[in-house]
Order: structure tokens, then sequence, then C-alpha cells
């Protein structure tokens, strides 16, 4: 069974509170019109580094949750980061994976490993507090508010269909460094 | 001559680097909560500043989180600046050619300020970064120029300076800066 995942991104949307939202490629899209406001910061132009980008926020925002909308290619360029998210020890700090066992935005090419890997050991043997996986929508949903309280940093692999839009297909949105500073702006005002 | 430069003398410079960047944010975001410590420092670990990185670990005002890449540590940073705190860089060569393109992606395109102090693992004391037998060290400069990310030497504890200077620079830029450890420091 695999879940939708502008089903599971509007789950998300709608729990997520004051969290600071980190999508990366295939969820970028998607979330843009779902969560078009506000303290989200698309993670594009160096891939694989959404999880690092939301441990900075995490460590400099403690108070507040970061989410981190991660996908299963995009995790696999910078796999070490698991340890060092681990090591930090953000306790705000809740890892979305989406796996869909593809690079989508390239044309769909199988990840290394596809239909082995198995990211809630991985982060486990990485050293998170928890980690968790979904196929099933509604149960997903019971869970959700647990997993943007809890004491983090953990880990929680969806395993969904592919995305209706990619980067590639739905191009454009804020430019980064605009979002940078209206980010900035949000924060300070809050 | 380029000379080593004792830890303590960049542990203080960093000091007053960070000090410097708080009393600045601070000053940006009045009644901001101001944390017990002063920056971070994000490490990718470097043989040539091993003395400073072992002598950060008394230093607990300023905090040194170990990367498992430079391109996790460029992210990192972006993320730390986005959240109104100073931090910066400590890697090597062959980190900065590692990341190159998270350089370019965060710090350059995202126009996130990145500084970073290189540490220049092999260069030989007699000779001109330019004519050094490392390829590692020779191709430092070119690259950084190619990518235009301004840089200078820290070729002894007269440059010391440079450090708060280029991490400003960094701030004002909106982009990367780094200096570059010439020797191994002490």
């Amino acid at each position: 069974m695999t879940m939708k995942p502008e089903d599971v991104l509007r789950a998300i949307a709608e729990a997520r509170g004051e969290a600071i939202v980190v999508p990366t490629m295939t969820t970028s899209p998607a979330w843009r019109g779902i969560a078009p406001d506000d303290l989200s910061i698309n993670c594009v132009g160096f891939m694989g580094g959404a999880s690092s980008l939301g441990l900075g926020l995490a460590l400099a925002r403690p108070e507040r949750r970061v989410v981190v909308l991660d996908g299963d290619g995009s995790i696999l360029m910078q796999l070490g980061t698991l340890a060092t998210i681990a090591g930090a020890g953000p306790r705000n700090f809740t890892h979305f994976l989406f796996k869909n066992g593809v690079y989508h935005t390239s044309g769909s090419q199988r990840v290394p490993g596809a239909g082995k890997l198995d990211f809630v050991m991985l982060a486990k043997g990485a050293g998170y507090v928890n980690a968790y996986y979904f196929d099933d929508l509604e149960e997903f949903r019971i869970k959700l508010p647990e997993l943007l309280t809890e004491e983090g940093p953990i880990m929680v692999e969806l395993r969904t269909s592919q995305a209706d839009q990619t980067p590639m297909t739905a191009p454009g949105g804020v430019p980064f460094p605009k979002q940078v500073t209206d980010l900035q702006a949000k924060l300070s005002a809050q | 001559m380029p000379e080593s430069i004792p830890a303590p003398l960049i542990i203080e410079t960093l000091r007053q680097t960070f000090r410097e960047a708080r009393a600045r944010l601070a000053a940006e975001r009045p009644g901001g909560a101001t944390p017990e410590y002063l920056g971070w420092i994000l490490s990718v670990p470097d043989t040539h500043q091993k003395s400073v990185l072992a002598a950060l670990e008394d230093v607990p005002e300023i905090k040194v989180l170990t990367c498992a890449t430079e391109d996790e540590a460029n992210a990192i940073a972006a993320g730390l600046y986005i959240g109104g705190e100073p931090c910066l860089l400590m890697i090597q060569h062959a980190g900065l050619y590692a990341s190159v393109n998270t350089l370019r992606g965060v710090a350059i395109d995202g126009q996130i300020p990145i500084f970073a102090m290189i540490g220049l693992l092999s260069r030989e004391k007699d000779k001109d970064l330019h004519e050094s037998r490392s390829s590692m060290v020779r191709y430092v400069e070119p690259l950084l120029d190619t990518f235009g990310v301004p840089h200078a030497r820290l070729e002894g504890p007269e440059d010391l300076h440079l450090i708060p200077e280029y991490y400003r620079l960094s701030r004002e830029r909106r982009g990367p800066a780094a200096v570059l450890v010439g020797l191994e420091t002490s």
C-alpha cells in the first residue's frame, strides 16, 4: 500500500501549527500550493541539503518545531547527515522522508537499493530518538500530532506514490534569497 | 615567510568575531533572547587546524558541531544564518573541492553569507601557494577566484584581523568569503 504524497502534505499542513517546514524536490511544487504562506523554505539547488538546512534552523530556533520534507533520492546524496543530525540531537526536529523509490524529477530512475532500503533502520542505527514508517493515510493522520511534538530527532518514512508534479514540470515559486529574507522577517516578528 | 599561528590567538579572535556578530544581531533584533554561547563552528575535521579544534573543547561559549561532510556544513550554516545564529566553517582544502556545488547553490546562488577558514594541508613553508607541489594547495586560490569568492591568506599572527574582516564581508555581500590558513596551527 502507498499514499499519495499530496494527501500526506495536506495532512501535514493542517497539523503543523507554527512549525518551520523545509520541503525539497518533488514535495516542493505541491507544498507551494498547499501551504503558500510563510514559514517554509524550499531546498532547491543543493540536492540532499534539506535535512542539513533544517538542522541549522532547529539549532537556531530550539523553541520551534522544524519539519523536513525529504525524499529518498535526496537523502541518499548526503546519507551521513543522519549521523550529524543524531549527534546534534535537536529535540524539535521531525524528518519526514517521502519514499517513492525513484528519482522522480530526473525521469523516475530507480534509486540505489530501491525496494531494499529501510530508512527506519538507518535512522535508528544513526542514533535518532525514534523512527516510524507509514503506508496508510488514516494511520498517519492519527499519529501525526504526536510526530510533530515528540522529542526529536525523529524519522518518519512515508511510503508514497509519485507526486503529480516535480520541480521540472512545475518550476517557479519564490526565489530562494527572497524566501530567506521573508522567513527571517517572520521569525524576527514572532 | 609564513608563521604558524597559536590556537589561543585564533580562539580569542573567534570570540571577538562572534561577539561583534552577536552585537550586530542584537541591534537588528532588539528584545531578542541572548543565548549563553557566542556562536557556532561547523567543522569537518582538518589536520591543519587540529590544535584549534582540540582547544575549542575547553571553550564552552563556542559550540562546535562536527559534520560528516562539508556539503552538510554549508547547508547547516544556511539554517543557522536564517535562524539568526553566528557561525563559521572550519574545513580543509579537500573539503572545499568536495563541496563546490553546495557552495555554489547555497552561498552564491542562494545568497547566504558563509565564512570559511580553510586549512592548506601540505603547504610548503618556503613556497608560494601557486608553486606548491600539492595540487590541493595550488588550486585553492584559482578555484575561489573562478567562483568569485573573496579570500585572504592567514600567514601569521599579524593576519588574524582578517578573520573578523572576512566574516563581516560575507555578511555584507551575502555570499561566501574565506581565509586560508597557511601553516598548521600550533
